[in-house]
């Protein structure tokens, strides 16, 4: 039973950016601000320092495959990055002091980094003609505004259960 | 495994790189089909999403409920006022539509590019990394949607099928067409229609921009925008919302309107999937 909390949670995650977007009351703010949630990377990085590189990697892999491939339909772009970036996120953790804020702010630095490539990789391939300024202000903003209100009120609670899988792991 | 990474992760880094390039250009070639294994993968994950999506549904309509009640006396009063206005269009419909039929049987003309079989379908999901405005949903190539089908909300046009599997289906909103991507349509107006086509949207006005209309058409405010059926894929007469300002083009030989869409993309539960009854029939023939 306690093997599966970890895809469950992965699941849960996965499902919840597109509930989030779907059921988000539509304001102005909405339609006139595009703010994307990033709640997978933030899981993906939070395994990677909580419980071990090889999960976090293996997560981000199959779940960045499962993104491209169910909502984007660009294959490649998310199945790439989500592993490059949890494994950037565990060298860099050897620099710096394990603590929830430090994982925080490192999980708002890796969003932008992830927002800018997506935002590079569109205008490489011509789908978006969005220029920088807008891009900076009308999202780059408001994504991080959305993600570090989820870290504040989440990051706590996924930071206890992940440890707690840590430990089970351990055991076995 | 963390062995393996450090002694090539360079090589590894590249090869992955290379590998990314070939699927992102794989995955932008124009594809009529998904492949099944991206089928399976969309419809298992599908399922999940419907058994999610339902009770945080339910949530999110009970508190969006009780905003509604706020506005209920006002909507009360305007709508009494419109009641009357509905009658008499409701008994001219009526005689007009028996009218049509009975000029069509004089004709001996049964099909016509309006008639349409609906699909009801649910949005399970939408794409939330919002490059491309997508939404996900729960009818696919077993319940009859095809590629490029129109789909529909009640007040309007949203959008086309981008791709199909067997039991979801991914719709592209209007608000994320591309340039390959026109639809055929015409304006309503007092003497006779004037045709063009809808080539993509502007996102600072949230217009759709409706080009090619000849240069001494006239065109005024408010009036209707309508998909044409001349495009072979979507019947005649969705509407898809109401001009707003009409601008000479880039180069001053046609006009360019611009289109506020009647329904609105980013509040959609429920969509109605259109196949065109004359297809329908073709199919059927050729069987």
């Amino acid at each position: 039973m306690k093997k599966l909390f970890l895809p469950f949670l992965a699941i849960l995650f996965f499902v919840s950016e597109s509930l989030f977007v779907d059921l988000w009351p539509k304001s102005i703010w909405y339609e006139h601000y595009i703010f994307a949630p990033r709640f997978l990377l933030i899981f993906i990085l939070f395994v990677t320092v909580y419980v071990t590189q090889t999960h976090g990697m293996v997560y981000g892999l199959i779940l960045g495959g499962l993104y491209d491939v169910v909502y984007t339909e660009i294959l490649g772009v998310y199945l790439f990055s989500f592993p490059l970036i949890a494994y950037i996120a565990a060298k860099a953790m050897k620099w710096f002091h394990n603590h929830l804020v430090v994982t925080c702010f490192l999980s708002m630095i890796f969003v932008s980094i992830l927002e800018f490539y997506v935002y590079g990789i569109q205008l490489f391939i011509g789908k978006t003609a969005m220029p920088f300024e807008q891009f900076y202000s009308y999202r780059l903003l408001p994504t991080l505004l959305v993600n570090a209100l989820f870290l504040l009120f989440f990051s706590y609670p996924l930071k206890q259960w992940l440890v707690k899988i840590e430990r089970y792991e351990r055991e076995e | 495994m963390p062995q393996f990474f450090l002694n090539k992760r360079l090589i590894l880094l590249l090869v992955s790189i290379i590998f990314l390039v070939a699927l992102i250009g794989f995955s932008l070639k124009e594809r009529k089909e998904l492949t099944w294994s991206e089928q399976f993968v969309k419809d298992t994950t599908g399922f999940v999403q419907f058994l999610f999506h339902q009770p945080a549904q339910l949530v999110a309509g009970f508190f969006e409920n009780v905003q509604d009640i706020k506005n209920t006396y006002k909507e009360n009063k305007l709508l009494k006022a419109r009641l009357e206005e509905y009658v008499m269009l409701e008994a001219e419909v009526q005689t007009l539509k028996k009218e049509n039929e009975e000029l069509r049987a004089v004709l001996d003309k049964k099909e016509s590019l309006r008639d349409f079989i609906p699909i009801e379908a649910t949005v399970i999901g939408r794409n939330p990394d919002r490059w491309q405005e997508t939404v996900i949903i729960n009818k696919g190539e077993q319940q009859g949607v095809k590629k490029d089908m129109a789909v529909i909300t009640p007040s309007g046009l949203i959008g086309k099928i981008q791709h199909a599997s067997q039991f979801t289906s991914t719709v592209q909103l209007l608000s994320a067409l591309d340039r390959q991507n026109r639809i055929s349509a015409y304006v309503q107006g007092q003497e006779g229609s004037v045709f063009g086509l809808i080539e993509g949207y502007d996102d600072k006005r949230q217009a759709l921009l409706f080009k090619q209309i000849p240069f001494d058409a006239k065109i005024e405010k408010k009036q209707l925008v309508l998909t044409s059926g001349l495009g072979g894929i979507f019947p005649k007469g969705l509407p898809i919302g109401e001009v707003e300002e009409v601008v000479p083009d880039e180069y001053g030989l046609t006009k360019m309107a611009y289109v506020k869409p009647a329904a609105n993309f980013y509040d959609v539960d429920d969509v109605i999937v259109v196949k065109r009854k004359i297809d329908a029939v073709q199919e059927e023939e050729t069987k």
